[in-house]
This record gives C-alpha cells, sequence and structure tokens, in this order.
C-alpha cells in the first residue's frame, strides 16, 4: 500500500517541460497490445493500495499499480466479483492496465464490459494535473463522462491514479454445457436459451461445437440438466465438468492463441461485429477459428495485409484489431477511423495531452 | 422578437431548407417551446425548427454553422434541469417529427431508432419479440430516446439493468460542422477510445444525435413485487443496505417517504399504506426457479429490518398498479402543491438516514413540506420541495434549501446529479464538486468537439470566471477540501 502520486507527477511534469515521451507501464502483463513504443517508462506499480471496499455499497476503490489479483481476493473474500472477468495475461496485472486495455472476458454480452463497471477515476493528464472524475456511486451525471472513456484509452489520454469500480454479489453455482451445432446455428439457439429464462454467463464456439455456461442460484443450476434435456433433447448435449476452460479462453491460454513464431507475419486477430452478421468473406469454414460473446467477437490468425482484414472488416459492418503479432513491424493494429472521429481523436488527445508525452502512438501512430 | 441582420439571413436560409409550417419564428409560436420541465428558466429562441428528415438536421446545422448561431437541440421538453432550454440568440432544433422505429432485430435483439422515439414506445414495439428497453424514466410516457442519451437517463430498473449508457450499442448523428458521425458500432466494442460514454450525458453539447441502436432484453420469464412499509424512514433505508448485503440485485428498489405515499395514493390509489412512514417498492425477476430462491431471502432480510407489513402483488395488474403509484409521484405531488422543485443528488446508500434526517431538518428550517421519492437502490435521492412560485421570495429560498442538498450529497461522497443533469439549474453547485483544473478539462472536452462553442452553449460546465464566485456563495465549500476528505478514508 503505497501513495505515490506526487512521485507520478512529478516524473510527467518533468515530461511535459522537456517534451520528452513517456511510456507508462503497470505490470507489463498486456504491452504487446497496441503498437511498442520507444520512450522513457514510467511506472505505475509504486502507487498501490486498495483505498476503499465498502461491500454493501458494492464500491472498491483502488490505484491503478495494485494488482489485479490482490483487488478480486479481496472481493471474493465478502463473496463479491468484477461483472466483466478481465483477463490477466500475467500474474502480475495490475488494475490501471485492465482500465487502460479495457479488455473484458466471457461474460461481457451478459452482465457487463470493463466501462460498465467505472464509476470514477482519477487520472494525471498530460499537463501532470491531478483530475478526479465521476465519483462512487452508481449514478452521476455532472460534467462529461471522462471516467469511461478512460476505459480503453491504451494510456493516450491520461496515465490512471485511481479508479472505482461496481462489483456484484458471485453467483452461487454455475455448470457448463456442451452442444454440437454449427456456428451459424449459434445466435438463434442463444436467443432462445435467453428467452427461456436460462441464466447465460458465457458462450464460445470452438471446434464444431457451442459450449455455454450458465451461473445462478443452487436449485436454479440443478434443474438445468434435466430442463435442458427436455426442452432441447434434439441437440446432443453434454455437461462439461471442469471449469476450466472458460479460465483458458479468457487468459488465451488454449493452444489456439498461441503464434507459431516459424510465420514472421503472423497476427492473431480478433474480429467484433453483430450477432447475426454473415462472417464467410473473412473467416471461412477452413479457418481454424474461435468466437465467443454470443457470435459477436471471432478470433482468428492470418498473415495477410492489415488493409485487406480492416476494409472486409468494414464491409459487414464489423471492426478488426491486430490483438498480438509476430511482426513488431506492424503499426495499423486497429481498424481504422473515419476522417471526423479520428480528427474528434486528434483534438481530445491534444486536450488531454497537449504535448502528446502519453504513450504516442500506442493505440494510432499519427497521435 | 428583436429584429436582427443575424435572424433575418437565418429565417432566409431556413426558407429554402424546410416547409414553411415548421419554421416557427413569431413570439406566439415560440412560446411554447420557451422552457423544459423545470419551467422556472424560460428564454425564447430567435427560432425553432421542426425538421422531417435527417438530410433536414444537417443542412439545419450547416447553416447555423456558417452563421455562427447557437444552437440548441430539445427532444420532448421533459428535461428538469434546463438543458433544453433556448438560447436567446440561437435556434431551437426540435426533434419530434423524426419519431420513427426504424427497425426491431430480434435476432440481435437490438432496436434501430429515430431520435424522437418515445422512451416507451421501445418496449412497447419491442413487446411483439418478447423483447424489451430496460431503462425506463419515470417520464417514459413522453421523454425521447434522444433526450435520454443526452441526460443518461435513469429508471426504476436501473440498479439491475444499468441506465442508458449501458444499453446502447451505436450513436448516428452530425457534429456542429455538419458531418456525419458514427460513433460505437452494431458489435460490443468499436475501435479507438470510448467517445460513446463520453457523448452520453453530454447534454447535447458535443454533437446532435439522429439515430440511436438500443440494447433490448428478453422479458423475464418471471417477475414479483413487494411492497415494504416501515413506520421509521432511516429504517427503511436500512434495509435497502441490507437488501444489498445479502447478495441480492432486485431488479427495482425504489423509496417513497409518507407525504409522497399519500400523494401518490390519493392519486393512483396503487393500495400503499397511508399510515406507513416509508415504503419500499421491491421488484424481483429471472426465472421462476431464481425469482423463488431470491424471494425466500427478500423475505428474511425484510423482516429482520423491522417491516411493518409486506405485500406481495398478486397479479399483472397489482403489479403494475404498485408501480404506476411510483410512476405518477412527480404529478401526484404537483396536484398537492402549485410548484414543486425536484432534486438529484446521489449518496453513497449508507448515507441514507443521514441525509433523510438532514434534508427533514431542512424542510422544518426553512418551511418547506418535501416529499421524497427516490431509486433506493442507486442511493439516488429525489427530494420534491413543495413550494408556491408566485409568493415573492419562495423561489430563491427553495432554491437555496435545494443547494444546500446538493452540498450535503457532496459531503457525504455523492454527487449533486445522478440522472437529470446539470442544464442550467446546477452549473452552480458543479465547482463544488469539481476543482478549477477539472473544470477547465471539461472545457477542452467540450472545444475538442465545438470549437466555435456553437451546441447548446452555457449549460452544463461553469465558466472558470463564475466558480470562485459560486463557491463564496456556498459558505466556501472548495473541492479541494473534499479531495482531502476522500483521502483521509484511506
Ligand atoms: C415527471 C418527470 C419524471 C421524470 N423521471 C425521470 C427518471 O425517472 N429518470 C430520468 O433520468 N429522468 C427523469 N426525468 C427527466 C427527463 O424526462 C429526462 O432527462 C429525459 O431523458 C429527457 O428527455 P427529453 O426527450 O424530454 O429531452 P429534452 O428535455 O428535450 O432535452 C434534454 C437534453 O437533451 C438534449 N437533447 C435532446 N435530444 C437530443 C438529440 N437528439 N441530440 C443531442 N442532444 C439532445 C437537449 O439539448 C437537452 O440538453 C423526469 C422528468 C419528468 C418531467
Amino acid at each position: 500500500m503505497q501513495d505515490s502520486v506526487h512521485i507520478l507527477q512529478q516524473q510527467v511534469t518533468q515530461a511535459f517541460n522537456d517534451q520528452k515521451p513517456l511510456s507508462i507501464v503497470g505490470g507489463n502483463s498486456k504491452n504487446f497490445y497496441g503498437n511498442p513504443l520507444d520512450a522513457q517508462t514510467i511506472q505505475t506499480t509504486c502507487h498501490t493500495g486498495i483505498i476503499e471496499h465498502e461491500p454493501t455499497e458494492l464500491v472498491i476503490t483502488a490505484r491503478a499499480g495494485t494488482p489485479l489479483s490482490e483487488i478480486e481476493q479481496a472481493l471474493a473474500a465478502h463473496h463479491q466479483t468484477l461483472a466483466f472477468e478481465p483477463p490477466y495475461f500475467s500474474s502480475e496485472a495490475t488494475v490501471g492496465g485492465m482500465i487502460s486495455a479495457g479488455l473484458s472476458g466471457p461474460a461481457r454480452p451478459y452482465r457487463a464490459s470493463v466501462q460498465d463497471a467505472v464509476l470514477g477515476c482519477t487520472i494525471l493528464n498530460g499537463k501532470g494535473e491531478v483530475l478526479r472524475f465521476g465519483g462512487k456511486v452508481m449514478k452521476n451525471v455532472a460534467g462529461y463522462d471522462v471516467s469511461r472513456l478512460m476505459v480503453g484509452s491504451l494510456g493516450c489520454l491520461g496515465i490512471i491514479l485511481d479508479v472505482t469500480l461496481k462489483v456484484i454479489p458471485e453467483t452461487t453455482a454455475e455448470a457448463t454445457f456442451i452442444f454440437k451445432m454449427k456456428p451459424n446455428q449459434c445466435p438463434a439457439f442463444m436467443n432462445e436459451l435467453r428467452h427461456q429464462g436460462y441464466p447465460v454467463s458465457a458462450s464460445c464456439h470452438f471446434e464444431g461445437e457451442l459450449l455455454v455456461r450458465f451461473s445462478g442460484g443452487n436449485n436454479e443450476i440443478e434443474s438445468l440438466n434435466k430442463s435442458l434435456g427436455t426442452n432441447y433433447a434434439y441437440i446432443d448435449t453434454r455437461q462439461l465438468h471442469d471449469s476450466g476452460f472458460w479460465l483458458d479462453l479468457k487468459e488465451h491460454s488454449l493452444p489456439f492463441f498461441s503464434l507459431d513464431k516459424e510465420d514472421a507475419d503472423l497476427s492473431l486477430w480478433r474480429l467484433s461485429v453483430a450477432a447475426d452478421t454473415d462472417v464467410s468473406s473473412l473467416i471461412d469454414a477452413q479457418t481454424n477459428f474461435i468466437s465467443e460473446w454470443g457470435n459477436c467477437v471471432y478470433w482468428f490468425k492470418s498473415n495477410s495485409q492489415s488493409e485487406l482484414i480492416f476494409n472486409t472488416a468494414k464491409n459487414i459492418g464489423g471492426s478488426a484489431s491486430v490483438f498480438k503479432t509476430n511482426n513488431d513491424a506492424v503499426t495499423n493494429r486497429f481498424q481504422p477511423l473515419s476522417a471526423v472521429v479520428s480528427n474528434w481523436h486528434k483534438e481530445l488527445k491534444n486536450a488531454f495531452d497537449p504535448v502528446d508525452i502519453l504513450n504516442r502512438g500506442k493505440m494510432y501512430v499519427e497521435f | 422578437m428583436p429584429d436582427t441582420k443575424k435572424r433575418r439571413q437565418l429565417l432566409e436560409g431556413l426558407k429554402s431548407l424546410l416547409d414553411a409550417q415548421y419554421i416557427l419564428s413569431t413570439q406566439e409560436q415560440l412560446k411554447p417551446f420557451e422552457c423544459d420541465g423545470l419551467s422556472v428558466y424560460r428564454e425564447l429562441p430567435l427560432v425553432a425548427v421542426l425538421p422531417g428528415s435527417t438530410a433536414e438536421v444537417q443542412a439545419i446545422i450547416m447553416l447555423c454553422h456558417d452563421l455562427a448561431v447557437p444552437l440548441v437541440t430539445r427532444g420532448a421538453g421533459t428535461g428538469l434541469s434546463a438543458g433544453a432550454r433556448p438560447h436567446p440568440e440561437g435556434l431551437l432544433l426540435v426533434l419530434t417529427r423524426l419519431s420513427k422505429i426504424l427497425d426491431i432485430n430480434p435476432k440481435t435483439m437490438t432496436a434501430r431508432l429515430e431520435p424522437g422515439v418515445r422512451n416507451l414506445a421501445i418496449s412497447e414495439a419491442a413487446a411483439e419479440h418478447c423483447l424489451f428497453y430496460a431503462p425506463d424514466p419515470s417520464s417514459q410516457i413522453a421523454c425521447s430516446i434522444g433526450g435520454n442519451i443526452a441526460e443518461n437517463a435513469g429508471g426504476v430498473h436501473c440498479l439491475k439493468y444499468g441506465l442508458t449508457v449501458h444499453n446502447i450499442l451505436r450513436l448516428k448523428g452530425f457534429s456542429m460542422t455538419g458531418e456525419e458521425v458514427v460513433i460505437g458500432a452494431e458489435g460490443l466494442d468499436s475501435a479507438g477510445f470510448n467517445l460513446q460514454s463520453l457523448i452520453i450525458g453530454s447534454e447535447g453539447m458535443l454533437m446532435v444525435i439522429t439515430e440511436i441502436t438500443v440494447n433490448l432484453l428478453p422479458k423475464p420469464q418471471h417477475t414479483e413485487v413487494l411492497l415494504a412499509a416501515f413506520d421509521d424512514i432511516a429504517t427503511a433505508g436500512q434495509a435497502v443496505s441490507n437488501i444489498i448485503a445479502a447478495g441480492l440485485i432486485p431488479a427495482g428498489l425504489e423509496m417513497m417517504d409518507n407525504n409522497a405515499i399519500c400523494a401518490a395514493e390519493d392519486y393512483a390509489h396503487a393500495g400503499y399504506p397511508r399510515d406507513a412512514a416509508a415504503i419500499l417498492l421491491i421488484e424481483i425477476d429471472g426465472s421462476t426457479t431464481n425469482v423463488e430462491e431470491q424471494l425466500k431471502i427478500m423475505r428474511e432480510v425484510l423482516n429482520n429490518s423491522g417491516l411493518t407489513a409486506l405485500k406481495i402483488a398478486r397479479d399483472d395488474n397489482e403489479r403494475a398498479l404498485f408501480w404506476k403509484g411510483r410512476k405518477s409521484a412527480f404529478p401526484a405531488v404537483g396536484r398537492i402543491s402549485p410548484d414543486y422543485y425536484c432534486m438529484d443528488g446521489t449518496i453513497p446508500r449508507k448515507a441514507l438516514p443521514e441525509v433523510l434526517g438532514f434534508i427533514t431538518a431542512l424542510s422544518d428550517e426553512y418551511g418547506f413540506l418535501v416529499a421524497n421519492v427516490f431509486h433506493a437502490g442507486d442511493g439516488n435521492l429525489h427530494p420534491l420541495i413543495l413550494f408556491d412560485a408566485n409568493v415573492p421570495g419562495q423561489l430563491e429560498s427553495v432554491e437555496e434549501m435545494g443547494g444546500r442538498i446538493l452540498e450535503k450529497c457532496i459531503e457525504v461522497g455523492g454527487t449533486i446529479t445522478g440522472e437529470h443533469g446539470v442544464g442550467l439549474e446546477k452549473i452552480r453547485q458543479m465547482p463544488l464538486q469539481f476543482t478549477d483544473l477539472e473544470i477547465s478539462q471539461f472545457h477542452a472536452v467540450k472545444m475538442a468537439f465545438d470549437p466555435d462553442d456553437l451546441l447548446n452553449p452555457g449549460k452544463n460546465i461553469p465558466m472558470l470566471k463564475h466558480c470562485q464566485e459560486y463557491r463564496a456563495l456556498s459558505r466556501n465549500l472548495e473541492p479541494n477540501r473534499l479531495l482531502t476528505q476522500h483521502k483521509t478514508v484511506e
């Protein structure tokens, strides 16, 4: 537990005066995400500790450098959890990195995203000013919602100093079932399950099978076997008793996610689309892929030119990103923005970081 | 109406853009648009227009941009913070004619809407597919989805299902330069910064929204509504904390005090107990088995929280009736007093008893009756201060009393507005919640989107030069001091 606001503030002020770029680093667990930076590092791991956890308020506030594991342990002690199941990618993962990367886990479509859970945060902007936005209450519309803007901004708008998150009670029981079906049958089936009131908390299509996780009360989960068997007798269904699958999926530790180093141009791509999108122009039946979030996210590997994939993604109304790559030279990792939106990004960057020192070029090379 | 050159140019330009009947420019025509739901702030715009297509909206924005005319967007005008109050030298863009539901897609469980679609109309149209749109402000019969986006509206079901910001996928609209913009996507995320969260709740100051894609949810299989009565308001407040502490997240958790109960009962005949000091309205939903499990725990918690009576709605009719009482509480209070002033502070739940006690003391001090009706599960208070604006001095006293309630909300770690927005009404309290540096950062955000400050200027964020003044008026409650308080909790 250590408050190092002043140390961090000094470093940013110095960099602002010298106009020297900084690379913000927490636990280094998600450094692969976004463009590589060549700049002096500023470490948030000196700024740690849970500032406040009020179990009856369903709220926790922690400093950016606090290990994510510490937060989850503190919550678990009160049978609470983060609704969005953040991936770690290394045991060193910090709260600040979680917000800045903005990545949510398997429960995202059924519970919440990272930004859904953010209630407030304190940041250091590129001028070294300490600013607090939002708060620690459930509803707050005073001023612009800058705290949620920080989510997924990859450190380009400010250094997150602390964040206040809404948490949820843990559900008491959980079960995973496997249904044999084709990917294009999944959206309708998932809708059907939700209309029937099944407490779906995650879904993934992998190697010809749909895996669905259900979370709820004890009786509700115990009765699943019988009720799914009756309602969907026509589908080949079985229960998966090893719940480790969801952890492996979230942490990308399934063998699917590793990149074969032989292919120097190979990248792991993430495609985000509407659930009913025909993705065949991008991912044909032969390609090895994983879809999750009720067919709203597809993971696949490719060594094609980024532009090609971005264009196809755009044509089907989605967006693609290079999640990780063997080729460090790839600098266009995120779906290009429209002209107006790109201009708003530049202006916002300028509003928060006028001399362009914070994670310059981490998301888009232009800012 | 001043016959200025700018006004003439504007009217001239508008003539070629839309049908004359949709250009309102006489005092008589403009009168109905002089205020939103907070009628103490009134102003006539130079002109009001009611476009019938997004192409017309775009052309109007471009004209305003070219002539440097301030533009205020208006939805249904039910806002409670004067957010849509017209600008005296500006144009009022009224979007009520853009009220088409463009598409409901049961496969993706989404709806695509024009901004003037009424909130309730979404759930009504989605019902055919057994879907509903969760955020349900009490004004849902009238308020528009565009206004909901601009205010990040909440409702009685937000405890479980989230606010507007949690239920939106994509926004389309125009920048103040008239360029078309798409924010968000039909999938669950999109590239770049999270602009959508920034725009939602920005009170029409960053862009004009002309199309919204919302998330719909399957109607829960089973619902129960409970009405729990208490003979003491602090006990009811504690019961709210106990419910959350037991790990329950009801779909709705609302509280009303005796003044609100009696007014609502007279108006809606909802079957509320007139002799109760406070009631909690609690909705539980989910699968049948799950609701049974929750109900069992809920009964235990309530029995151990000192309730005096418990009613469980028998059927859909009674459930609707219980909610009707709550949702009509504002107009019901409106019947028993010439005017009322609605506050919107939000506090940590555990501070409910303290703040409610404080409000009672203020009510005695100022001599104004207060009816409390609020989203207890979220800690979002709506004290309604009853007064008569025709009695000289009363409005000023009420505003002062309201200001003190908001200061108290900040003091206990809360905020001046949970869902109604800052608008013009709470702009004086902004410097109590934010430092000058934070307010400057807000201005910089605004400049990034609208460098000429033409979109709804003067709302939401106070001018820096006024901040010290406002703080002085409010007994020098400095935000820095508040920050230090925050630190000492550590
Ligand atoms: C009886 C009553 C009960 C209420 N209950 C609730 C409640 O439970 N929860 C709640 O949150 N609110 C409540 N409200 C407040 C109000 O209904 C909401 O703020 C609502 O979202 C406003 O919608 P509107 O269409 O009336 O917007 P307006 O009042 O017309 O405008 C509100 C703001 O939105 C901007 N705006 C409107 N449309 C657009 C657009 N298309 N693009 C950009 N900006 C736009 C305007 O400029 C203005 O700043 C209540 C109001 C009343 C009168």
